[in-house]
């Protein structure tokens, strides 16, 4: 029974032994695959940076004249009225902590304004997020934004879909400003009601025509900061995922390294022992 | 087209009785354009002598020195008239004018083409079509035909 046991294990060991060094191999062949998709990858986000940083660029001067008369007109924020969060986001991962953030962000959000707030989420992973603490509030969430940088269809579609929801008198878009190719920060857009815009002590700097300017303004400020967020978003992504992705390579390159130092050795300690199987039998026929 | 001329008549009427003015002085310089689109900047601060807007309102011509403003875009032909005396043409489909205090005018329009980009038979057709979605009953196919066929009849009149 012992003697079995001891057989047993004696087999195994010895099996493990050439198995060790396929199993060796194997994990070797995985890391480099994954290292090259890993660089790929890298790759793809390195053009598609250049790509969506130009595309903030201009979206950001868009929005810059909107700014502008906001600064100047310089609208109260309506104390107490129900708010919603806009919270801009996408589907992929493989790009850091950039999905965590801007649900933290939105998280402190919420707890800011008491919990007196309707969510709407741009993206799976971050609606993936909120629903887990925040399911009753969640009110609307899109899938498919984010792949590519935002045209301005499809910001006015899904500003159209948020506007089905009533009127907010606060409404604030949650997004990640991109700061340097190596950083982003969460931040936030606070579009205001037409009615502020209306009550807005800097208005008389302007003169206006018409009954409807204000709502215009409203909406339009609505999306162009939409599309900024989602711009400055898509950016920060791209940027995030590049050094994700080398990161990952790096890593990648030093496990290579560590496992064929490895695979060498063991390789050598079979030779080795073969070796000494075929010496010592070949000295006891002797 | 009556229709739409109606409207704006009938825009002016109330505007005329809601007319809010300025109280920041102008200041003096050049005026500087900014003509923003949402995937492209076409002009950031440049300097430039005149600028003339399609607005809901009618034709504005904005010099140095304007008084701020704020004006709804209808699609129309967008003239911007160099320093040198030279006209540059675009044709915007909406959007908003902004002069902002400090002689900036910022224009963010959602498009804007030259003129001599346009196709006047591709216009042609494509009003074909609107006027028979225009004609629809259902109501949101009829206002969105109607809102296609105000930006290609103003297009007709500018594309060569």
């Amino acid at each position: 029974m012992f003697r079995l046991g001891v057989n047993q294990i004696a087999r195994t060991s010895g099996a493990r032994n050439y198995a060790t060094l396929r199993e060796i191999e194997g994990r070797l062949k995985s890391i480099k695959n994954i290292e090259k998709i890993t660089k790929t990858m890298k790759i793809v986000a390195s053009t598609r940076l250049t790509r969506a940083q130009r595309a903030m660029t201009s979206s950001r001067v868009f929005n810059q004249s909107d700014k502008e008369f906001m600064e100047n007109a310089d609208p109260a924020k309506p104390e107490g009225a129900k708010s919603l969060l806009v919270v801009v986001s996408s589907d992929k991962g493989l790009c850091g902590s950039i999905h965590t953030q801007v649900a933290k962000a939105a998280r402190r959000k919420v707890e800011e304004l008491n919990g007196n707030v309707d969510i709407v989420a741009l993206g799976d992973k971050v609606k993936a997020q909120l629903i887990r603490t925040h399911s009753e509030k969640l009110k609307l969430a899109f899938s498919g934004v984010g792949k590519e940088a935002p045209n301005f269809n499809e910001v006015a579609l899904i500003v159209d879909e948020i506007q089905k929801l009533g009127k907010y008198e606060n409404i604030e878009i949650l997004y990640n400003r991109f700061v340097s190719a190596v950083s982003f920060d969460p931040a936030a857009f606070s579009v205001y009601a037409a009615d502020a815009i209306e009550k807005a002590p800097g208005l008389s700097k302007y003169e206006l025509e018409g009954d409807s300017v204000a709502e215009t303004l409203s909406e339009l400020s609505f999306a162009n900061s939409l599309l900024s967020a989602m711009a400055e978003a898509y950016a920060s992504e791209t940027s995030a995922r590049r050094n994700a992705m080398d990161n990952a390579s790096k890593s990648a390159g030093d496990m290579i390294n560590s496992y064929s130092i490895l695979y060498n050795r063991t390789r050598q300690a079979v030779i080795t022992n073969e070796l000494v199987d075929i010496i010592t039998g070949a000295s006891s026929l002797e | 087209m009556f229709r739409q001329a109606l409207r704006q008549v009938s825009r002016q009427a109330t505007s005329a009785t809601r007319r809010t003015y300025a109280t920041e002085a102008a200041s003096s310089g050049a005026l500087k354009l900014s003509l923003a689109l949402p995937h492209q900047t076409l002009y950031t601060e440049n300097e430039v002598e005149q600028v003339n807007v399609p607005s809901i309102n009618g034709d504005l011509g904005i010099l140095a020195n304007h008084i701020p403003i704020v004006e709804q875009l209808r699609p129309g032909l967008l003239e911007i008239i160099s320093k040198g005396g030279q006209t540059e043409q675009y044709f915007v489909s909406g959007g908003i004018a902004a002069v902002q205090p400090g002689n900036k005018l910022t224009i963010s329009a959602i498009e804007a083409f030259k003129p001599e980009q346009f196709d006047l038979e591709a216009v042609k057709s494509l009003i074909a079509d609107a006027q028979k979605r225009a004609a629809s009953s259902d109501e949101v196919v009829a206002a969105e035909a109607n809102i296609e066929l105000e930006v290609l009849e103003a297009l007709q009149g500018v594309a060569k």
